[in-house]
């Protein structure tokens, strides 16, 4: 079926599935099929910062004083944070939105994937801070081999269904040839499952892929070392989470047939392939974990006890998603991480530090004792 | 307004909590140093997610996090009759 950017089908936005159904017209949130879309939008718009509103510029000092193989850790988990945001700032808008049937899934899509980018950039404003030249860095992302193997298992999903999406959508159902010659067959049940399965990979992403990196990052920060980064990384983290939230709602609202009937009868079928995803992913942080360590770990933190971690976090995310749990774990054995993940801790806090263009107190910020001169204290 | 009354927050294999009117189902269990698992504190992640076996919760923020219906989320919730929880 050919996109529209307005479908002129008078369609009761109210009867559609979240997916798959008529495209999108009428940009209204006064009713919505799935309430908790509109209440995601709102809760991420509240939580909007500016990457430079975070005061990095004590990191300098304290990134000279690190170790040579703490410096691979922090540098390396960085590289990894660029690349899934990277990812995580396209794609959901490409994948997602030429099929999307509802206003308020459409807009917390476009929310989502906005956040994204204020995660990359606040990437380039670490980076910045910390060399005169970050282009190495960001160069060795497309080469570096640890990093391609994740990125070949992120896009995949992604990949499969645009690919799929974008045959349907040019030449509808049946096989098609391609230039390279190659047959697909397309069918809505097929597109279907794709986006089953990428979301299902989405979900893993937001659910396990970033909490390594920020373990190593708050772990700095237990020993007031790398603050500013961490600040930065508190917020990407709050912002994760709901994330999250949101591919955790539409995988249960599927499998409980609060959506499309014909998506609860994927998901009971997909269940084995869903289970595979999150298990890669998770293997995928521990052999994470061992490349970062492999030039010696850092104080407070080793390769065991991150993989415990990573162990205890996906049981709680698979338990989310109805997934049974893989892993005998005997509580969280990180519990100061609670700490640096808690929503009210985090706080931008722009008279606190330097900041050169605080959006706020842009203009007039510059008051003499002159512009008072009328008033009678 | 009604006084809030004092619940009692029943921990499978734990024994009996009272929760102070102020607090929420996850402070009261803190107070016991129950270890139950957060991360926000305000209803929109779920890690706190806790199985209700019995009993009635009102919340003070409105949770976002996806729950079954069977499930609390602690950290933004008041016992408001006397309750029965499993621990993960
Ligand atoms: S701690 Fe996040 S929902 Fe309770
Ligand atoms: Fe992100
Ligand atoms: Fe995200």
């Amino acid at each position: 079926m050919k996109y529209t950017t307005f479908n002129q089908v008078n369609n009761d936005a109210l009867q559609e599935p979240m997916f798959f159904g008529n495209p999108v017209n009428v940009a209204r949130y006064d009713q919505q099929r799935h309430n908790v879309f509109e209440k995601l939008i709102e809760k991420q718009i509240s939580f909007f910062w500016r990457p430079e509103e975070v005061d990095v510029s004590k990191d300098r000092l304290d990134f000279q004083k690190l170790s040579e193989s703490e410096k691979h850790i922090f540098i390396s988990n960085l590289k990894y944070q660029t690349l899934l945001d990277s990812v995580q700032g396209r794609s959901p808008n490409i994948a997602f939105l030429p099929i999307i049937s509802l206003p308020e899934v459409e807009t917390w899509v476009e929310t989502w994937s906005f956040f994204e980018t204020i995660h990359s950039r606040s990437y380039t404003h670490i980076l910045r801070n910390l060399f005169t030249d970050p282009s190495a860095v960001f160069n060795d992302i497309v080469m570096n081999d640890e990093i391609k193997r994740r990125a070949t298992d992120i896009s995949r999903y992604y990949d499969d269904l645009i690919f799929a999406t974008q045959l349907w959508q040019t030449q509808g159902e049946g096989s098609h040839k391609t230039e390279d010659g190659s047959i697909y067959t397309v069918t809505m049940r097929e597109l279907k499952r794709k986006l089953y399965l990428c979301m299902c990979s989405v979900n893993a992403l937001e659910a396990i892929r970033f909490y390594v990196s920020f373990a190593c990052t708050f772990a700095f920060a237990e020993r007031e070392l790398m603050e500013g980064n961490s600040k930065i990384i508190r917020l990407i983290a709050r912002d994760e989470n709901l994330h999250l939230t949101s591919t955790q709602h539409i995988l249960n609202l599927w499998a409980k047939g609060k959506d499309d009937p014909e998506m609860a009868e994927i998901a009971a079928e997909c269940q084995d392939e869903s289970l595979a995803i999150f298990m890669t992913a998770v293997e995928q942080e521990k052999q994470w974990a061992t490349y970062l360590f492999q030039h010696g770990s850092m104080i407070g933190l080793n390769k065991e006890i991150l993989c415990q971690y990573v162990e205890f976090i996906a049981n709680e995310r698979m338990k989310a998603i109805g997934l049974p749990l893989q892993f005998e774990v005997n509580g969280n054995p990180l519990p100061w991480m609670n700490n640096y993940l808690m929503s009210d801790n985090v706080q931008v806090a722009p008279q606190e530090s330097e900041i050169s263009s605080y959006l706020v107190g842009q203009i007039d910020a510059e008051v003499s004792a002159d512009d008072f001169g009328d008033f009678d204290l | 307004m009604t006084q809030r009354k004092t619940c009692l927050i029943k921990v499978v294999s734990h024994g009996d909590i009272e929760q102070h009117p102020e607090h929420t189902v996850l402070q009261a269990l803190e107070a016991q140093r129950l270890d139950v698992h957060y991360h926000c504190r305000e209803g929109f992640c779920g890690a706190c997610r806790t199985r209700l076996l019995s009993g009635e919760v009102d919340y003070v923020i409105e949770p976002l996090a996806y729950i079954n219906d069977d499930e609390i989320l602690p950290c933004c919730c008041r016992a408001v009759t006397d309750i029965e929880l499993e621990l993960a």
